[in-house]
């Protein structure tokens, strides 16, 4: 458990302020990475009614790819261009591999199919790069700010994170809001029968979707896989918080998966903060249930009809 | 003597079957440009299906649908609508989450932004009560905003072809007037191919030139409007007033 924990654990300030500094400054890096994989699962959700669980599965392998390319070249930028790219690649295999021989099938058949192609490239990465955990690089030295005599967890990597991810959601937000694509692909997830009417090729519009989803997942892996190690099943928390987000944020609201991102990974990182890190699947688990309970339509959702 | 004439829209014995259901049998039709055309009968008259098959949202069993020489049937509907015929399908076919601008911009995204932006004009000069309302969400709007703005939509994509199922669902009869009193200038101002599908069938007939009556998923009788609402027989059998 502790291996895969690593990106929750903190360690501890010099004294109460700085301890809850370190926690909240935390989350907030933590929880746009939710943020950036509930998005992708909530770009595929909302047009083709589809949890893509092998998002993470994409977003792992992409990152061992970033690594190979690192171990090569020593370039992180390359590596993270190359890992972009292949994300958005294998977005497209995916989708081609899940949906097209799920047409007829209905959407719960191609929920499944995702798993299966989770578990196929968690198999396929050990495969290829071995079991073992591995180090990212990280770009920038590892030290916190030292502000007035204390030192914060935050380094300039954590900034880095933080910058990147916020720049990723407001070109994201830009494209769906401003963009002739962005409207196709809205009117495509809300209404696919009048985009048609309008002259819209949904189909193409649900690619790009998967497309993207792919792209924005394998950003969150490259991000976070400095924090923690990479192994085949090194995202699979991430997928669980990303998941617990999303439905939060209501499946298919954007807006709600960022929002409910930062939020799940405020609440994970103070609470294994002041208790254990090992916690973090628990209160997950908790947050769901609770929204399931209280708000089971999401807190920002549009439709009303999703039922559990 | 020398304008040159527009197409219309010719249906040719259209069969569709949703499994053992006949839907429509042999059914022939023509929309001339300038011109409304009703088609008009009951509930399960197969109305609604031809509409959707010449959209190319259902598939054909036999027969085609053509607009002049060009062959509608076997292309999507995202080609359809590029050939001119825009359809404005029954129940006010807007995107609720959507602003009453995106729901508009969606029928044009293929026009370059100065095109878009005259079109956008012309429907706002059309239907003031858009302009006014343009940013608001579309399931703010009252039902026959809704099918104003549904018109407007299809009229974006500068259409030759117009097809309208069931304008009037749902709307007060002071409303269903007003739009099809428009969409009869419409068809005159634009030589547009005005294809009515209606239940209410005097409202219909009053506005349409030629009138097409659809009875089980068959053509019982083509005419002039006006002829085809003085007929009390063919009224009583098929029209139910």
């Amino acid at each position: 458990m502790a291996r895969t924990n690593n990106f929750v654990t903190r360690t501890w300030g010099t004294d109460q302020m700085s301890r809850f500094v370190d926690y909240f400054l935390g989350g907030v890096g933590q929880g746009l990475i939710i943020a950036l994989m509930a998005l992708a699962l909530v770009l595929i959700y909302r047009s083709t009614r589809v949890v893509n669980f092998a998002l993470v599965g994409q977003a792992m392998f992409t990152t061992y790819i970033g690594l190979t390319i690192q171990d090569v070249t020593g370039s992180w930028w390359l590596a993270l261009f190359i890992a972009l790219g292949s994300g958005a690649l294998l977005g497209l295999v995916v989708q081609a591999l899940v949906l097209s021989p799920m047409k007829r099938a209905d959407t719960s058949g191609a929920i499944i199919a995702t798993f299966g192609v989770l578990i196929g490239l968690q198999a396929l990465a050990s495969m290829v790069w071995g079991g073992d955990p591995r180090n990212y690089p990280q770009p920038f030295p590892d030290v916190g700010f030292t502000v007035g005599g204390t030192t914060y967890q935050f380094t300039w990597y954590s900034v880095v994170t933080v910058v990147a991810a916020v720049l990723l959601v407001a070109v994201l937000g830009f494209i769906f809001s401003k963009t002739s694509l962005g409207l196709a692909m809205r009117a495509s997830a809300f209404n696919p029968e009048v985009a048609r009417l309008s002259g819209i090729r949904v189909s193409r519009m649900l690619t790009v979707g998967w497309v993207m989803a792919g792209v924005v997942g394998s950003f969150a892996g490259v991000l976070i896989a400095p924090l923690t190690t990479i192994s085949p099943n090194s995202f699979d928390l991430l997928l669980v918080f990303a998941f617990t987000a999303a439905v939060i944020g209501g499946l298919d609201s954007l807006v709600g998966a960022v929002g409910a991102g930062i939020g799940t990974g405020l609440v994970l990182s103070l609470v294994t903060g002041y208790t254990d890190s090992s916690n973090a699947p628990l209160i997950a688990l908790l947050l769901l249930v609770v929204n399931l309970i209280a708000k089971p339509e999401g807190i920002f959702t549009h439709s009303h009809a999703r039922s559990v | 003597m020398n304008i040159p004439v527009a197409p219309s829209l010719h249906v040719n014995h259209l069969s569709v079957k949703f499994g053992a259901v006949q839907a429509l049998s042999s059914v022939t039709l023509t929309a001339p440009p300038g011109e409304v055309t009703a088609v008009i009968g009951a509930n399960g008259a197969g109305k609604s299906t031809m509409m959707r098959t010449i959209a190319g949202l259902v598939r054909p069993e036999l027969g085609d649908v053509k607009y002049g020489e060009i062959q509608l049937t076997g292309k999507s509907p995202e080609e359809i609508v590029q050939s001119g015929i825009s359809l404005v399908p029954e129940g006010r076919s807007t995107i609720a989450e959507l602003s009453v601008e995106e729901n508009l911009l969606l029928g044009a995204l293929r026009r370059s932004s100065d095109r878009r932006q005259l079109l956008l004009d012309e429907v706002y000069a059309l239907f003031p009560i858009l302009g006014e309302r343009n940013h608001q969400r579309a399931d703010t709007l009252s039902g026959g905003e809704r099918q104003q703005l549904a018109i407007g939509r299809a009229l974006m994509g500068d259409p030759r072809v117009l097809l309208l199922d069931e304008p009037s669902l749902g709307l007060a009869p002071l409303i269903v007037q007003q739009i099809l009193e428009l969409v009869r200038d419409l068809a005159l101002t634009r030589r547009l191919a005005v294809l009515l599908v209606e239940q209410n069938a005097v409202t219909a007939l009053r506005i349409a030139n030629t009138a097409v009556v659809l009875h089980l998923g068959k053509v019982v009788m083509t005419g002039p409007a006006a002829e085809i609402g003085a007929d009390e027989q063919l009224r009583h059998a098929y029209l139910g007033y």
